[in-house]
């Protein structure tokens, strides 16, 4: 069951990138991902899976590159969803591999992970309004640096969190 | 309790960087996009998070048992706050077989929840184990945090070696002081009946022959045999062994020991050990329930130690290995140091009787079975042939067993060579 979601999570990956571009490198890429997929899912190694999602976004970002489409958010998103789906789900494979499993473990994630897309669907939403209004007032010389500067800034704030939690 | 980020915390957060990276290097907002679950579930760390808390208790359905024998072992995990992910890791010592169910288990509890768990474990060879440590790893809700500590509740379980009964076994020449089941060349109290004697003042009156005095026209009376019993001082060689656990020819020796030192005991016999090693230790004579309790205790952390250094018997106390004791040696004969100490104690009078478990089945039953191991083995057969064939020519009673051939067999031939022995010589 939780190895089927890893593999559901890593075909939408695959329908992602696809649906992004029928670019032939693009395409090449993604079945890297897939077979770094089948390797976590089959062997519960949660190294691949972090490779996998490694290589589907760098498939992902070579695709926007090469189509230079309008923003899709809701493909984006998705793309997130199941990269986070496929983390999580290889990483609860390898914990319940060999184990006896009582209660609502696995019904009780999936829960978690609906919740979590539906927050992330209403962020998103929230936040591609906020760019679109922020958009118009920054001066375009100075984007790249801004988009530089916080995503710097976000990667600081998550060292932040992860020397707090411990 | 230590907490710490799992290793799915720093994965979300290499994929969540690369997104970004990306994002910016490519100047394009789906990457950012896809970065924001990630980076939503990541933010979760900045909200502290109580510890989940539960109680654990273990229990083992028996602290001793047989080779082969199994036991159940029973986890109860009382949730005392909402716990989202408890792992835990139940105890499987090193020789131990699971036998149904599983040692590890997951589970999600609400505040109060008793869950109860429980597997079998089955331990096909002697030793001492400690099922008494448990792992426990819980995590919150998003799996992000993880909280790890042992739950140690002392529990030992030892396993004894398997004892065949055994009802042939070697008799002692010398007997000891005490009532047993060897009739005495003594005269005295007993069931055995000796010679006839003229009544004397003092002698009982059920002990008068009454169809001899009929006879003779005198009083005479049926004198008894004592009953006596005899020490018995098992030696067992650990200074090699060969074939693969659990049948090793160690463990074949600490069987034949046991079983050897149960029926010994049985028959009201004093029983001691000697374990002739890399460490030599020793168990004194007595009989008894306790007595038996101390020699499979011992029997049990029987292993073998190599050691270059050959061991000296004159080491052992005279109250342990007495001149008045029948020796069994319990030995492979791999190491030649064992022949020479058997064969010293052959020379300083004892009364000796060597069984020596075969190698060459046991390494045999270990191999793949090629023509080559067949022959190997056939080759090293003639030559143990001639070895123990040298021993013969001491003078010493060599029973060679050869599992999995029953002991009894043995033990009944080889009653029958030393009655033999006896005899001619």
């Amino acid at each position: 069951m939780i190895r089927l979601l890893a593999a559901a999570s890593a075909a939408a990956l695959f329908a992602v990138l696809r649906l992004t571009t029928p670019s032939v490198v693009v395409v090449w890429v993604g079945l890297l991902g897939l077979a770094l997929a089948a390797v976590a899912i089959v062997a519960r190694w949660p190294w691949a899976a972090t490779a996998s999602g490694v290589v589907f976004l760098v498939g992902y970002a070579l695709g926007l590159q090469l189509e230079r489409r309008a923003v899709e958010p809701g493909a984006a998103l998705g793309l997130g969803l199941a990269l986070l789906l496929l983390l999580g789900a290889v990483d609860l494979a390898r914990r319940a591999g060999g184990a006896t499993v009582h209660g609502p473990v696995v019904g009780a994630t999936l829960a978690r992970w609906i919740g979590l897309a539906a927050g992330s669907f209403l962020a998103g939403t929230l936040a591609m309004a906020l760019a679109a209004a922020v958009a118009g007032t920054l001066p375009v010389m100075a984007s790249p640096l801004l988009a530089a500067a916080g995503g710097l800034g976000s990667v600081l704030v998550l060292v932040a969190l992860f020397r707090r939690a411990g | 309790m230590t907490g710490r980020l799992t290793p799915l915390a720093l994965s979300i957060l290499a994929v969540a960087a690369w997104a970004v990276s990306l994002g910016v290097l490519a100047a394009r907002p789906e990457l950012f996009l896809a970065a924001l679950p990630g980076l939503l579930v990541l933010a979760t760390l900045a909200r502290p998070v109580p510890i989940p808390r539960c109680a654990i208790a273990h229990r083992v359905s028996g602290d001793r048992l047989f080779e082969g024998g199994t036991v159940t072992v029973t986890v109860t995990v009382l949730a005392r706050s909402p716990v989202a992910l408890v792992e835990l890791l139940g105890p499987l010592p090193p020789g131990a077989e699971l036998r149904s169910g599983r040692h590890r288990a997951m589970m999600a509890l609400r505040a109060g929840d008793a869950v109860e768990w429980s597997y079998e474990l089955r331990f096909p060879r002697r030793g001492v184990h400690d099922l008494g440590t448990i792992a426990v790893r819980t995590r919150d809700r998003l799996g992000l945090r993880g909280w790890e500590h042992r739950h140690v509740t002392p529990t030992t379980v030892r396993v004894y070696p398997r004892i065949v009964p055994l009802r042939s076994l070697p008799r002692p020449i010398r007997t000891q002081p005490s009532v047993g089941d060897y009739v005495s060349s003594a005269l005295g109290e007993g069931i055995e009946p000796g010679d006839v004697r003229q009544f004397a003042p003092g002698d009982r009156i059920r002990h008068v022959n009454w169809r001899a005095s009929l006879r003779l026209g005198q009083l005479y009376v049926t004198e008894r045999h004592r009953e006596r019993n005899a020490d018995v001082v098992l030696m067992l060689d650990t200074l090699a062994e060969v074939g693969a656990p659990p049948e090793t020819t160690l463990d074949q020796g600490v069987r034949a020991a046991a079983s050897l030192a149960t029926a010994y005991l049985a028959r009201k016999d004093r029983v001691g050990l000697i374990t002739y090693g890399g460490v030599m230790s020793w168990v004194r004579p007595g009989s008894g329930a306790t007595q038996y309790e101390r020699l499979v205790d011992a029997l049990v952390r029987v292993d073998v130690v190599f050691t270059y250094v050959a061991k000296d018997l004159l080491r052992v106390p005279p109250r342990v290995l007495s001149p008045q004791a029948l020796v069994i040696a319990i030995t492979p004969l791999l190491d030649p140091r064992f022949a020479k100490a058997v064969l010293d104690l052959a020379a300083r009078g004892f009364d000796l009787v060597v069984l020596v478990v075969s190698p060459v089945e046991v390494t045999r039953a270990a191999l793949a079975g090629s023509p080559a191991d067949d022959l190997a083995c056939r080759l090293w057969a003639l030559e143990r042939r001639s070895d123990l064939a040298g021993l013969r020519r001491h003078g010493l009673p060599v029973l060679e067993w050869r599992p999995p051939e029953p002991l009894e067999a043995v033990l009944v031939g080889g009653r029958r060579r030393r009655v033999r022995l006896a005899s001619a010589g």
